[in-house]
């Protein structure tokens, strides 16, 4: 089973992320890899055990190739990273454009395709989906069950659903966005981490991709940050000091008659 | 001007939801602004009370009712929406920030080539008929102003509970019916079956009132307070992934970076610490009240009422004291 991964290194959550200027955010150096890329690096490596095969996990980031790092550590065969100065500014489509090109121009066929939910930095949720779309392929987003029977080429899959769970089939070639709840990522062996950092990451440039600069960046860009804000401030909070049970009183004679919401 | 501004009408068997009507009327809103028509997009089978619930809402209801559309698929929708979004070329489409909505919506846009705002926390329009969109990054942390390149339409997912309901709307919608495009062949998966959740309460996503409890909450079998506190407020139950993790609440009702984002009117929380990964998912409620033994929890700084107490004490007295309260 051929297997790819797309991973991406984002600020942690617990890293501090400030407005600088109206274009400029100031992030505290506090990275890992997104939460939803290990579940499914993990997914992969699960069937690659089952079924045998590769996993190879993808990035495109100028800088950035610990996910790609985390990646090996855990398993996988094998690490691109897409890197060109021209994908400076890039867009979610920008970026998906760029990773399905890459897939698309393997000569070997890929089977599957597991990206996360979403990055925990610009939280869109798009490239999975995006990337689905470009190669043309199902895809079945925020899965929580994975079976998959390889003879058959079939998969079937459960999704959440505002309310439920949904269970769907389709054929492979998919692509699948992974949620919390699908696996518990395995936590690499300090051996295998140190491995990873000598590993060698392959380099893929726009021009071996057949891009060119107008495709990604900032000029092909759908959309435009034109002003990071603050988040809203919430006034500092009022304790509610009575003893039990006036302090219940209190609060709810607030919400109706402060707060105006009951 | 004449390209219209549309909303996805998003339907779960027959009944068109709400965030779908809050979508409407922040559409008529700018409307008045740029003189443009409002139309709803409206997918299923069997759709008559849909479309007699959307009437006042909007200019004009495209309208796809086929036996191919009774279960969601983003292929299935994808295929049928796509070509009449083509022909019509509508300014602006807004869809809820829902499971469907983001599921079609980032497919969609890829595919029609045009700029898409996720998960938005606020729209505005300007007189010319450019969207400006704001949405949270980093789970909250900053917040993005996002305007959209030439590509038509501007497309965003809006959260729950981000536009008032306008009951009082009065238009009679024309309906447009289209055929479907379906093409059994073209379709690249189908559901097999569908899990309701128990009970019939709201997602947390779409609650106007959420009430959560964390590990404070020390077993299970306790949340039955929370239930019934939910029951009087007509509120959903949230929690933290701790309860999760330990097996005592299912995925769906965990707040936070992992689980999912809520933006409810009220928000009270009993026994949750306040965790970065937890408050991330509140930062967009309106009123927050926090409930726990320890006066330091972090919970505190991101509350508008604090109580220092124990849940097991104040839940079963707020319960009992909203009855009589609400009854009054
Ligand atoms: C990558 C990542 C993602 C994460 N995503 C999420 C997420 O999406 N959502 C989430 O919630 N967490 C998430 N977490 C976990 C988060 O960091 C916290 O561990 C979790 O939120 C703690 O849950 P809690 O508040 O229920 O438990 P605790 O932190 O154990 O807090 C329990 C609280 O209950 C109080 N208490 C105890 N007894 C009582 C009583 N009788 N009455 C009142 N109060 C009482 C205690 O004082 C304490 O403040 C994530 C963590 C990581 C690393
Ligand atoms: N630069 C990137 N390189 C590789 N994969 C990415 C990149 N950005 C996003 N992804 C993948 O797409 C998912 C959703 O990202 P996003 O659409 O940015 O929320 C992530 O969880 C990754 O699996």
């Amino acid at each position: 089973m051929e297997i790819y991964v797309l991973v991406k290194q984002v600020p942690d959550p617990e890293a501090i992320v400030k407005v600088k200027s109206d274009s400029e955010l100031e992030i505290e150096n506090k990275y890992f890899t997104n939460f939803f890329d290990e579940i499914a690096i993990e997914a992969g490596l699960k069937l690659r055990e089952k079924f045998g095969g590769k996993v190879t996990v993808l990035t495109v980031d100028n800088k950035k190739v610990d996910a790609l790092r985390r990646g090996i550590a855990m398993g996988a065969d094998d690490a691109i990273q897409i890197t060109d100065p021209a994908l400076e500014g890039s867009d979610q489509f920008a970026i998906a454009k760029a990773l399905a090109t890459y897939l698309n121009l393997k000569d070997k066929p890929f089977d599957l395709i597991f990206a996360g939910r979403q990055a925990m930095d610009d939280d869109a949720g798009m490239v999975g989906p995006a990337v689905a779309e470009l190669l043309g392929i199902p895809y079945v987003n925020v899965i929580t069950g994975l079976e998959v029977d390889d003879p058959k080429k079939e998969v079937k899959v459960i999704r959440e659903v505002d309310g439920g769970k949904e269970i769907l089939s389709c054929s492979l070639p998919a692509l699948f966005t992974c949620q919390k709840g699908l696996n518990n990522p395995r936590i690499p062996q300090v051996m295998n981490v140190m491995k990873a950092m000598k590993a060698q990451i392959k380099k893929v440039d726009l021009a071996a991709l057949g891009l060119n600069a107008e495709e990604v960046g900032g000029k092909a860009a759908k959309i435009k940050v034109q002003k990071y804000l603050p988040p809203p401030k919430r006034p500092p909070v009022k304790m509610i000091k009575e003893d039990f049970p006036e302090n219940v009183k209190t609060l709810v004679k607030l919400l109706r008659e402060e707060a105006k919401i009951i | 001007m004449s390209n219209e501004i549309w909303v996805f009408a998003e339907q779960q068997e027959g009944k068109v939801r709400k965030v779908s009507f809050e979508l409407l009327s922040a559409a008529v809103d700018f409307s008045k602004k740029t003189n443009q028509a409002v139309g709803a997009v409206l997918l299923g089978n069997g759709l008559q009370q849909a479309v007699k619930s959307l009437t006042p809402y909007a200019d004009k209801i495209y309208l796809i009712d086929d036996p191919s559309l009774a279960s969601y698929t983003s292929d299935v929708y994808l295929i049928n929406m796509a070509p009449f979004i083509k022909e019509h070329q509508p300014s602006v489409l807004l869809g809820g920030a829902t499971s469907t909505g983001k599921d079609l919506f980032p497919r969609l846009a890829m595919h029609l080539q045009t700029g898409y705002a996720p998960d938005c926390t606020g729209l505005t329009i300007e007189e010319n008929g450019k969207l400006v969109a704001k949405r949270p990054l980093y789970g909250g942390k900053v917040f993005a102003e996002v305007v959209f390149s030439e590509a038509r339409p501007q497309m965003a997912t809006v959260r729950n509970n981000t536009f008032l309901v306008n009951e009082n709307l009065k238009k009679s919608a024309q309906v447009i019916s289209i055929p479907s495009h379906t093409d059994p062949a073209a379709l690249k998966k189908k559901v097999v079956g569908l899990e309701k959740g128990a009970g019939t309460k709201l997602d947390i996503t779409e609650a106007e009132i959420v009430v959560a409890a964390g590990r404070g909450i020390k077993a299970p079998e306790n949340f039955k307070i929370m239930e019934e506190l939910a029951d009087v407020l007509n509120a959903s139950v949230g929690t933290t992934r701790a309860t999760v993790d330990e097996g005592w609440r299912d995925l769906k009702d965990q707040i936070g970076k992992s689980g999912k984002n809520i933006s409810a009117k009220l928000y009270m929380a009993f026994g949750i610490s306040g965790a970065i990964h937890h408050v991330l998912g509140i930062g967009t409620c309106k009123t927050v009240v926090a409930v726990d033994t320890d006066p330091n929890a972090l919970i505190f700084n991101y509350a508008d009422y604090g109580i220092v107490g124990d849940l097991f004490q104040i839940v079963p007295a707020l319960t009992e004291e909203l009855k009589k309260v609400l009854k009054e």
